[in-house]
Parts: C-alpha cells; sequence; structure tokens
C-alpha cells in the first residue's frame, strides 16, 4: 500500500475501528465478576489510556536522547509531539481511573501507588511543558527539555515498580503480574474487545502523532526557506 | 597539560562555593528561615499532644521530610542561578571541565542538606516530641536522603538556571522527580523512628541507595549538555 | 609578564558562520581565521553582532550556519576542548564578587589544573596594575576599572594559546588601556587574539579586520 493511500485510508479505518470497539465495549463484552455492576467496561478505556500514556512517555525518551545526539530539531519536534499526546492520554487516563474508583470504592481519589504513578506522570509532562514555557531559544529550549526527559525517565522505574512492591495495593490485579508473565483472568469475549480497544487506541496516537510530526516539518521547511 | 586530577578541581569548585557563601550567606539564610519558620510554625499548631498516638509514626515522618524537602527547594537552586545572574557563569564555563562544576557544585548542596538536617531534625524530634528508637537507622537515613536529594536538586538547579531561573520552575521540574524518594525516605525514618533494628529499614535504604546512584550517574551525563550552549 | 610554557600553537577558522536569534538573523556568511602572530580586530557598530561573534569563536555559543575550527599542528580539536586553550575577557564575563582578587585567580589556576605559586599571582596582578592593598578585599569593592584588570589577569592566567578580547579597555583609564595594549603585543607573536571594539586605538592594532554592519 503506498504512503499516500495509508494516509487516506487510515484515519477511516482507525475511526471505524474505535466505533465499533466502542459499541462492543457496552453491548459485546458481558461485565466481570467482582466489579460493581457494569463498572468493568471501564477497563476498556482506562487501560488503553494509560498505556498509551507510557508508550508516549517511550517514544518521548527516544527522540530526546535521539536529539541530544543528533541536534536534528525534527527530533525536538518527535519528542514534544509525544509529550503533549501523553500529557493528553495521563489526563484522560487518571479521570476515568478515578470514576472508577468512586465507583467500586466511593472516593474518587485513594492514593493507591498505581493511581499516584500516573498521576505524577501526568506531572512530569506538566513540568515538561512548563520547561519549554521559560526557554525563548529554540536550541537551548529542545535541549533542556530533551535532559528533562531523561531524567524523569530515569526516576520513573521507581515509582513503577519499586513503590508498588512496598505497598499494598488498592488496584485490580494487573495483567502484567511480579513474575513478568502475562495473565489473563479475562474471558474470551472480554479479551476481543480489550486487545481491540489496545490497538484502536494505539493506532489513535499514532496518528495524532504522525500528524504532529508533519505539521511541524511543513513549519520547519518553511522557515528554512524564509531565511533565504 | 593538567597538573591536577579531576578531583582537585571539583574540590576548587567545591572550596569556591563554601567560602564564597559563608561570605554571603544568601542559601543558608534562605534555607535555614525557611525550615525553622515552618517548624516552629507546624509545632505551634500540632505540637507534641494533637496526634493520635498510633498515627505518630508515619505522621511525624512524612512532615519532617515535608519540612525538610521544601526548605532544600528554598535554598538548593542558587548554586547555579547566582552564576548567571551575576554573570560569572560564562567565566566558570570556559575555565573549569563540567564534570568538576557539576561534582563541585553537587558536594557543595550535599554539605548543604547535612548541615540542615543535623540542625532540624533534632529540633524536630525535641519540639514535636518524636521518640527516635534508632537512632542509626535514622541518620543512615538522613544521609541516603541528603545524598539523593543533592543529586536531583542539583540537576534540575542546572536546567532551571538556563531557563528562567525561577525557583517556582525549581519546584515543578523537582517535585515529580523526587515523590518515589520521598516515600522511601519516609517510610525508611518510620521505621528507624520505631524500633532500633536495622532490619526494616533496610529495604528502603536500598531503594534509596540505588535512587540515588542512579539519579548521579545520570546528572553526570546529562550535565554536559545542559551545561554549555 | 607570562610564562609561555606548554601551549601548542592554535589557528582558528570560522567558515561561512551565520547566527539568527528567532527572527532577527544578526550575523550572516561570515569567514575568516585567527592565526597566531596575527591580530584579528572585529569591528562593528552596537548591536552588529561583534560579541555574538567573539562568543561563537569561544564556543560559547553554537551558529546556526557554519562552522569553526581550531587546529594545533596535529589535526582539529573537539569543541569541548577548546576551552582549555582560550583566554576571553568580556563584559558579561564576571569575576566572583565575593572573592578578592588573590582568591579569585588561586580559584581559576586551580579549577585549571595549574600550579601557580602565590607570588606567581602576587606578579600577574602587579602587571594588570591592582593597587596592592585592594587584592585581598573583596571584587565587590572594587570600580569597575579594577574589576576589568583582575578579568583580565583571570584571562592570561593560563597563558593561552587564543586571546579573545571583547571590548577590553572598555571601563578603563589611559594606564589601563596602556595594559591592553601590553598584554595584546606580549600574546601576539605566538597566540591568536581577536579583539572586538569601537576604540580607534585598538583598531590601530590590527593585521586583519572584519567589519560587521549594523
Amino acid at each position: 500500500m503506498t504512503r499516500k493511500a495509508l494516509k487516506i485510508w487510515f484515519p477511516w479505518v482507525l475511526g471505524v475501528w474505535m466505533i465499533v470497539v466502542i459499541v462492543a465495549a457496552f453491548f459485546y463484552a458481558p461485565p466481570a465478576q467482582g466489579f460493581k455492576g457494569e463498572s468493568s467496561r471501564i477497563v476498556f478505556f482506562h487501560v488503553p489510556q494509560a498505556w498509551v500514556a507510557v508508550l508516549a512517555f517511550c517514544v518521548n525518551l527516544v527522540a530526546s536522547v535521539r536529539y541530544l545526539r543528533r541536534r536534528d530539531p525534527l527530533d525536538d519536534a518527535r519528542a514534544a509531539a509525544a509529550a503533549r499526546l501523553g500529557l493528553v492520554f495521563s489526563v484522560l487516563a487518571t479521570i476515568t481511573g478515578s470514576l472508577f474508583a468512586r465507583v467500586m470504592w466511593g472516593s474518587f481519589w485513594n492514593w493507591d501507588p498505581r493511581e499516584v504513578s500516573i498521576a505524577i506522570l501526568l506531572l512530569v509532562y506538566a513540568a515538561y511543558f512548563a520547561l519549554r514555557e521559560m526557554v525563548p531559544d529554540e536550541e537551548r529550549r529542545s535541549t533542556l527539555s530533551a535532559a528533562y526527559a531523561v531524567l524523569a525517565f530515569v526516576t520513573m522505574p521507581f515509582l513503577i515498580f519499586v513503590v508498588p512492591r512496598i505497598y499494598w495495593s488498592l488496584h485490580p490485579d494487573t495483567i502484567i503480574s511480579a513474575s513478568g508473565q502475562l495473565r489473563f483472568e479475562m474471558e474470551s469475549r472480554m479479551r476481543q474487545v480489550f486487545f481491540g480497544s489496545l490497538m484502536g487506541f494505539t493506532g489513535l496516537f499514532a496518528w495524532l502523532y504522525t500528524l504532529d510530526v508533519r505539521l511541524a516539518r511543513v513549519r520547519m521547511s518553511r522557515a528554512r526557506r524564509e531565511e533565504v | 597539560m593538567r597538573g591536577s586530577s579531576l578531583l582537585a578541581e571539583c574540590l576548587a569548585v567545591l572550596g569556591k562555593e563554601v567560602t564564597a557563601e559563608l561570605r554571603s550567606r544568601v542559601a543558608l539564610n534562605a534555607i535555614g528561615l525557611f525550615a525553622i519558620t515552618t517548624l516552629v510554625a507546624v509545632a505551634y499548631q500540632i505540637g507534641p499532644y494533637q496526634i493520635a498516638e498510633e498515627d505518630r509514626p508515619h505522621l511525624l515522618a512524612a512532615l519532617l521530610w515535608i519540612i525538610l524537602f521544601f526548605a532544600a527547594t528554598s535554598g538548593l537552586a542558587r548554586v547555579f542561578v547566582k552564576e548567571e545572574d551575576s554573570h560569572t557563569a560564562k567565566t566558570l564555563r570556559l575555565a573549569a571541565r563540567p564534570t568538576a562544576v557539576f561534582v563541585g557544585k553537587y558536594l557543595f548542596n550535599l554539605v548543604l542538606l547535612l548541615a540542615l538536617y543535623a540542625v532540624i531534625v533534632p529540633l524536630f524530634c525535641a519540639l514535636m516530641g518524636y521518640a527516635v528508637a534508632g537512632v542509626v537507622g535514622l541518620v543512615l537515613v538522613m544521609v541516603g536522603g541528603a545524598v539523593a536529594l543533592a543529586a536531583t536538586s542539583t540537576i534540575v538547579a542546572a536546567i532551571i538556571s538556563r531557563a528562567s531561573g525561577s525557583s517556582t520552575l525549581f519546584a515543578i521540574m523537582s517535585v515529580p522527580l523526587v515523590l518515589p524518594l520521598l516515600v522511601f525516605l519516609i517510610r525508611g525514618t518510620r521505621d528507624a523512628a520505631g524500633s532500633g533494628d536495622l532490619q526494616p529499614v533496610l529495604a528502603s535504604l536500598r531503594a534509596i541507595v540505588a535512587y540515588a546512584g542512579v539519579t548521579l550517574i545520570t546528572s553526570v551525563g546529562l550535565f554536559r549538555v545542559v551545561w554549555n550552549d | 609578564m607570562v610564562l609561555f610554557a606548554a601551549m601548542p600553537e592554535i589557528s582558528i577558522t570560522f567558515d561561512r558562520v551565520g547566527k539568527r536569534f528567532g527572527s532577527r538573523q544578526v550575523l550572516a556568511n561570515l569567514s575568516g581565521a585567527i592565526e597566531p602572530g596575527q591580530v584579528l580586530v572585529v569591528v562593528g557598530p552596537n548591536g552588529s553582532g561583534k560579541s555574538t561573534l567573539i562568543n561563537i569563536i569561544a564556543g560559547l555559543m553554537r551558529p546556526s550556519r557554519g562552522e569553526v575550527a581550531y587546529r594545533d599542528g596535529e589535526g582539529t580539536l573537539p569543541r569541548a576542548r577548546w576551552f582549555e586553550y582560550l583566554g576571553m575577557a568580556a563584559p558579561d564575563m564576571a569575576v566572583y564578587e565575593e572573592l578578592s582578587a588573590r582568591e579569585n585567580l588561586r580559584f581559576f589556576a586551580r579549577v585549571r589544573g595549574l600550579h601557580r605559586s602565590d607570588a606567581a599571582l602576587d606578579d600577574l596582578l602587579e602587571t594588570t596594575g591592582l593597587p596592592r592593598r585592594e587584592r585581598d578585599r573583596p571584587v565587590a569593592t572594587y570600580s569597575s576599572g579594577m574589576k576589568q584588570r583582575v578579568k583580565l589577569a583571570q584571562a592570561v592566567l593560563h597563558a593561552p594559546a587564543v586571546l579573545l578580547l571583547d571590548e577590553p579597555s572598555s571601563n578603563l583609564d589611559e594606564a589601563g588601556h596602556e595594559l591592553v595594549a601590553r598584554i595584546v603585543q606580549d600574546f601576539r607573536p605566538r597566540a591568536a587574539v581577536a579583539v572586538a571594539t569601537n576604540d580607534p586605538r585598538e583598531m590601530a592594532w590590527a593585521d586583519a579586520r572584519i567589519e560587521l554592519a549594523g
């Protein structure tokens, strides 16, 4: 499939896919045991959002490291694009997680370590953009925010892996257990919808990210032409 | 060509920082005043009697680290911000190796933090009636905390000094990075205060040391790109 | 005046260097060289980019376009090492105000990995004309002329192979201007010297000139 054809068709396919996922989440998959009422359906949205937030963080890291090595402004544009989407998705994940917490345990916030991790990821993104706002010089802005991204990435494992180990968690058993093996306690229809949603959200991230980077490329080449 | 080692150069930077700070005392005053004021406010409101017995170990540990952390944010950024403000940064950039600059300033922040802890922690325990059973454990946690916090604070200070230099930005950037560390520190302090046995403190200490190591190594690596344009 | 110890001879070339800040183009398509035995003078009105060019040559700033290269006898030097061979004085490069002139020089010597005895540092301060009784007082108490002398001392302390002076006689009286002239004469034979200035007396030192338009 040519690149151009992909550019045209991908958003439509993605749109249809997401509609199917949303409908299936409510009508096709059964509610899970152990959850209050229909509230388990939020898993189909909450987990993929959290996953995308983390994926965006990783993309940001790779782009940041590449920028520090090659000083290509496009890498900085990539890092910023990933961070923007990461911010949006971590906000979404925090909100959906909070709504779920309200239904299940009666309060919007419980200081559960995983809840806190996603909120801290949100704070990291916010700090990343606060830093960028404060640096007028483009190259310095790119360098400093890339450095901060690397620093944040390096401290994240402590938050995600070490802290929960020390604390009891309210959070439902996550998919990846301590032994690192994927465990599925979902019935087959749920699993289908869940993976469908995961792929859909990842596709959404990929599409929005590509658009953002393409826009940055156009801006950069226009600026270069104006220079000459 | 160089007649001295990196260590000697780091110590030269440390010596310069200490001398300059002892004469101007800006960071010392900022940190000290902040810590004392907050401590007095907390002690006055809460004191030794207002917290229920079973909540005391954890709450007091948490309060202590909040005071110590925010006192630190009021003064640790100065090592770099002052250089940019007084236009000595360029002179230093052309005179010293980046690693020497970072390590020297890191050591200075470390000394500042240790001095802060040495004064505030006993005061806190006295004013709040915080009975500490394991002093050795507590000292280890404090030292580990200082080593780790100084690392994060120094690199973040370097970054913000090249941005706007504002202490708000310093706080915004430090908090998400330091939160996991604070969890370990509070837990370690609570366990150390609770019993003389070092065993329960070791888990937290391991995490603190790991965090410090990772942050220090990353910071030294990142500093060069932050310091030079 | 200074000990020309083991510094190699360094020549600097800059090729099609340009610099823009946001939408403002400050420097465009500048090429040139600074050779040992030569003094390059950069002239131009305020805001024409003299300091920017000096900063780029010093490696303190990256050019938006073009390249700067330092060559010793054997090859090009990586940018991370330029500062070891460089001495620079500029209006926005201060020394530490809480320290005295002596303490400043002692610090800069140590941090550059140099062994300079207090006597040697004192001799250096003597040649800059800084009054003896001031040398142990904090720089904050100095006049701007005295501060400039300390800055110049810091720039030549390590007998650099490259000397960059941005408006060196600013804040200096006639005696101070003579000091700068003497420094340039001492360094001219062995070092690559560049001076950014609007002072006609300094422009007279030029073996090569770059004129920047506003």
